[in-house]
Parts: structure tokens; C-alpha cells; sequence
């Protein structure tokens, strides 16, 4: 069940394709007849993408929310 | 010889030592049912066995009151009664005023049955799990609101990653009720469009984590959308919940574990990530302006610029070479000329001549070289260094010197 494509939006980021996406970008750097071009293109697009992970964590601790019956949170 | 007792005496005896038993006046036995007949009368007469042995019951009309089900063959059974003697057949029953069915095993048996039906029906299916998401944002759980198991997981979620939202949907976990509280809680969840669902309840006997095994929560966690871990009990307890989940954990504390990423992990990855590509970029970097270099040494090497300076150099080189060799050819031949000039000197007349000798030439010109080629009265000339001199001979004395 997809819920997101790999967008580069801070808000819909998904890690995990983020994640493979980068996998993806050091296979191809590691390749030997990759033009310098390339290169810097997928070194931007790799930094860009670590960049947006980190953003993407709002690091925000979250308190627990504890539904009523009703399956609606509660308010406190 | 003895006293010989009468049938009727022996029986006797042997009935009052059975009422005078403490045990067999009251006493629970279990067992499975087997030829069980309902008579006409009322009573019900059955026999009770287990795998070495077997007792013979009966339920009189009278006690019916203690049966609440219809006696079956097969049931397992708890059977409280008194054990006593038939006097007239001469054997012993056991005397039912209440028969239950035997809990446990009537529960494993529905355990057995439900899951047998709903593994046909394919709920249990690889195909239908989902997948647990590695890095979620909001989390909800299905548990009692106290104990053991709600603690475990919010401690150990918070200590992993304490960014992610959790959701607690506070549940009846055992007894009347349970099932359809489960249930609510999980389609209440469902709802919320949560990344995952933990649904579980703390260690418990079969009855209490019975509400796990109920047809209800097996397909409210098999519609569900959201991806649920199920955590019933202990590590040994597996319920239905846990063959439909998409994923089981042992324990409360597993399944937070499986459902919360750990923070600092997902940091590390990240600069790891950083780290290697800054590396790579720095080597392919690197590797090309050693490229550039070769190339351009290359270029130098072949450009006319160069090439005339070459030459040019060349030809420096090759004239003071020829110079040198000239100069040095030069040095070589004055030398032999030295030489030469030496001997020469050496050998020159005139060297001697001015030493004192004089040469000495005759009348025809040519040099006087014996005193034999000469006469009295000729006219010889004396060369002297510095001058001639005319002079005649007066006297000739020939002188052996030895010398050949």
C-alpha cells in the first residue's frame, strides 16, 4: 500500500526510499566509467536527500495521547 | 478354617468402608465420556475413562440440576460426586451430582477449531502481511492502560526514539468484553492513518489471554490497513492474534522494539552516508586532476613552443660541444707542436753552435765531416752562431776518437 513516492518535500519524505535512493546514488558513483559530470550531479542530489532526512525527524518529543472510548483523543 | 462370609456380608463390608472414606464421599474426577445413555427415567447413565482405566457413572434424575449441557461422547469432563457400591452387582460408581466441562481442554479444542478454519481461509497467508515500516513517525497500541506490558513499551520506544508520536488506545485485555474491546481499539487506531499498530497484553494463563484467540480480534487484525505486531503474553504463549498479524513478538518490550527505530542508528546512517560520499567525490575528484596534469604534461611535451625550445637547447648544446671539442683538438696539436719544437731544438744545429761548435763547410759548399775530406791551403768557412768566418787550413792531424 504506497503512500508516498520519493519526494524531495521535508514533509513527505519517506525514509525508507530515501534511504534506497542513496544506496542507489553510492552504487553508481562506485561505478569506474561514470563521467565527472554525473558525478557531481548525483553528489548534489545525494546531499540534498541527506539533508531533507535530517529535517525530516522533527526532533519534537512527543508526549503518549491516550484515546477515549470513542476512539477520539481526549482533551486534556 | 476361617470364618466364611456370605456375598452379601463382603459387599457390605466392603460399602461401609467406602462411606466411611473421607475422599470418596466427595471427590472430582475428570475424564472423558463414553457411553453415555439418557434413560427414559431421567437418570443418565455413562462411564467415565481415561487412557488406563475406566469408572462407571450415573446421574439420577434427582441431581439433573447439576448438568447444564447435554452429556456427549468425547467431552472432557469434571464429575463431582461420591464413589460408592452397587451392593447388588457387586461393583462400585461413581454417584454425579455435577458435571462440568473440563475447561481447559474444551478451550484448546476451540483453539485447535478456530484455527484450523481460519488457516484454510488463508488468513493466516504469508501474501497478506504487510510490511512493518523501518522508520515510522506515529505508532499506536492496543493494550491495557496499566501494567506491565503498556510500561515496557513506552519505555523502551522513548529510549529508542522519542520523536515518535504514540497513540494508546486503552483496551480490555481479558474476561467479558475483551474481544470487542480489542477490536475497537484496532479499527479506532485503523483511522488514524498510523505508520503501525502494537496489540498485546502481558503474560497469563490460556483464559486470560483468551480474548487474542477470539474470532473477532483475528479478523479485525486481518482488515486492518495499517500494519499491526502482535505481542500476547510470553515468548511460549502464541495466540490466533499472532498468527494473523503481519508480524509477532514475544513480548510487549520485542514488539517495541521492532516498531520503533532506534534514533541514534538512523544518525549514524546518515553521516555514514555523508561521510562516504564526501570520500568518493574527494577520490574521483582527485583522480581527475591527476588526469588533468598527465594531460597537460602531455601537451607541453608535444607543443611547438616546446619543440623549438628544444631544438634550440639542442643546438646550444651541440655548439658548445663543438667548441669544446675544437678547443680541446687545438690544445692537442699545440702540444704536438711543443713537442715537436722541443725535438726540434733538440736536434737543431744552431743549439750547438752556440756551444761553441762551429760547422764547418768546405770549398764545394757541402760540409766537412772528415779531416780526410779536407787539404792544406783550402779555404774553408766556420758558421758560427752569429756570423761566417773565412779561414784556411794550415795543418791536418787525423786523431782516432772511437767514435764511429
Amino acid at each position: 500500500m504506497e503512500r508516498h513516492g520519493i519526494a524531495m518535500n521535508e514533509k513527505d519524505i519517506k525514509l525508507e526510499d530515501a534511504f534506497e535512493r542513496l544506496n542507489h546514488i553510492m552504487e553508481e558513483l562506485e561505478k569506474p566509467d561514470i563521467s565527472l559530470e554525473n558525478s557531481f550531479n548525483l553528489y548534489q542530489e545525494g546531499m540534498k536527500l541527506i539533508k531533507v532526512c535530517n529535517t525530516s525527524i522533527d526532533k519534537v518529543e512527543k508526549e503518549l495521547i491516550i484515546l477515549n472510548e470513542k476512539g477520539d483523543i481526549n482533551e486534556l | 478354617m476361617n470364618q466364611a462370609y456370605t456375598v452379601t456380608q463382603i459387599n457390605q463390608y466392603i460399602k461401609n468402608i467406602f462411606i466411611r472414606d473421607q475422599i470418596l464421599n466427595r471427590v472430582y474426577i475428570k475424564g472423558e465420556v463414553s457411553n453415555c445413555k439418557y434413560h427414559t427415567s431421567g437418570h443418565i447413565y455413562f462411564t467415565l475413562k481415561d487412557a488406563a482405566g475406566q469408572l462407571a457413572c450415573v446421574m439420577f434424575a434427582g441431581q439433573r440440576r447439576g448438568l447444564t449441557f447435554r452429556l456427549e461422547e468425547g467431552q472432557s469432563v469434571i464429575v463431582l460426586g461420591s464413589i460408592n457400591v452397587y451392593e447388588r452387582d457387586g461393583k462400585y460408581q461413581l454417584y454425579a451430582s455435577s458435571i462440568q466441562l473440563d475447561g481447559l481442554g474444551r478451550l484448546y479444542e476451540q483453539y485447535e477449531r478456530l484455527k484450523k478454519a481460519l488457516e484454510m481461509e488463508g488468513l493466516f497467508d504469508k501474501s497478506h502481511k504487510k510490511l512493518i515500516p523501518q522508520y515510522p513517525t506515529k505508532i499506536g497500541i492496543v493494550t491495557a492502560s496499566t501494567g506491565a506490558a503498556i510500561q515496557d513499551i513506552l519505555n523502551i520506544a522513548k529510549r529508542r526514539n522519542p520523536y515518535v508520536q504514540l497513540i494508546l488506545y486503552p483496551a480490555q485485555v481479558q474476561g467479558i468484553g475483551a474481544a470487542q474491546s480489542i477490536a475497537k481499539g484496532i479499527m479506532a487506531l485503523d483511522k488514524l492513518n498510523l505508520d503501525t499498530i502494537i496489540v498485546g497484553r502481558g503474560g497469563g494463563s490460556i483464559e486470560d489471554l483468551w480474548a487474542f484467540n477470539e474470532e473477532l480480534v483475528a479478523r479485525t487484525i486481518f482488515n486492518c490497513n495499517t500494519p499491526i505486531i502482535s505481542a500476547v503474553g510470553h515468548e511460549t504463549d502464541v495466540t490466533i492474534a499472532d498468527f494473523v498479524a503481519d508480524l509477532r513478538a514475544p513480548t510487549p518490550s520485542a514488539a517495541a522494539e521492532l516498531a520503533v527505530n532506534d534514533y541514534r542508528t538512523f544518525l549514524t546512517t546518515i553521516s555514514d552516508y555523508q561521510r562516504q560520499l564526501n570520500k568518493i567525490m574527494i577520490q574521483k575528484i582527485t583522480y581527475s586532476r591527476g588526469l588533468v596534469r598527465e594531460y597537460k604534461l602531455r601537451l607541453d611535451y608535444s607543443s611547438p613552443s616546446y619543440q623549438i625550445q628544444q631544438k634550440r637547447q639542442r643546438l646550444i648544446d651541440t655548439e658548445q660541444k663543438l667548441h669544446y671539442l675544437m678547443e680541446r683538438s687545438l690544445k692537442l696539436k699545440k702540444h704536438q707542436l711543443q713537442l715537436i719544437i722541443t725535438k726540434l731544438e733538440g736536434l737543431s744545429p744552431l743549439k750547438k753552435l752556440s756551444r761553441g761548435y762551429a760547422m764547418v763547410i768546405g770549398e764545394d759548399g757541402k760540409p766537412v765531416q772528415s779531416a780526410k775530406n779536407i787539404s792544406v791551403d783550402e779555404v774553408i768557412t766556420l758558421s758560427l752562431l752569429d756570423g761566417e768566418v773565412k779561414a784556411r787550413v794550415e795543418e791536418i792531424s787525423e786523431i782516432e776518437r772511437g767514435y764511429k
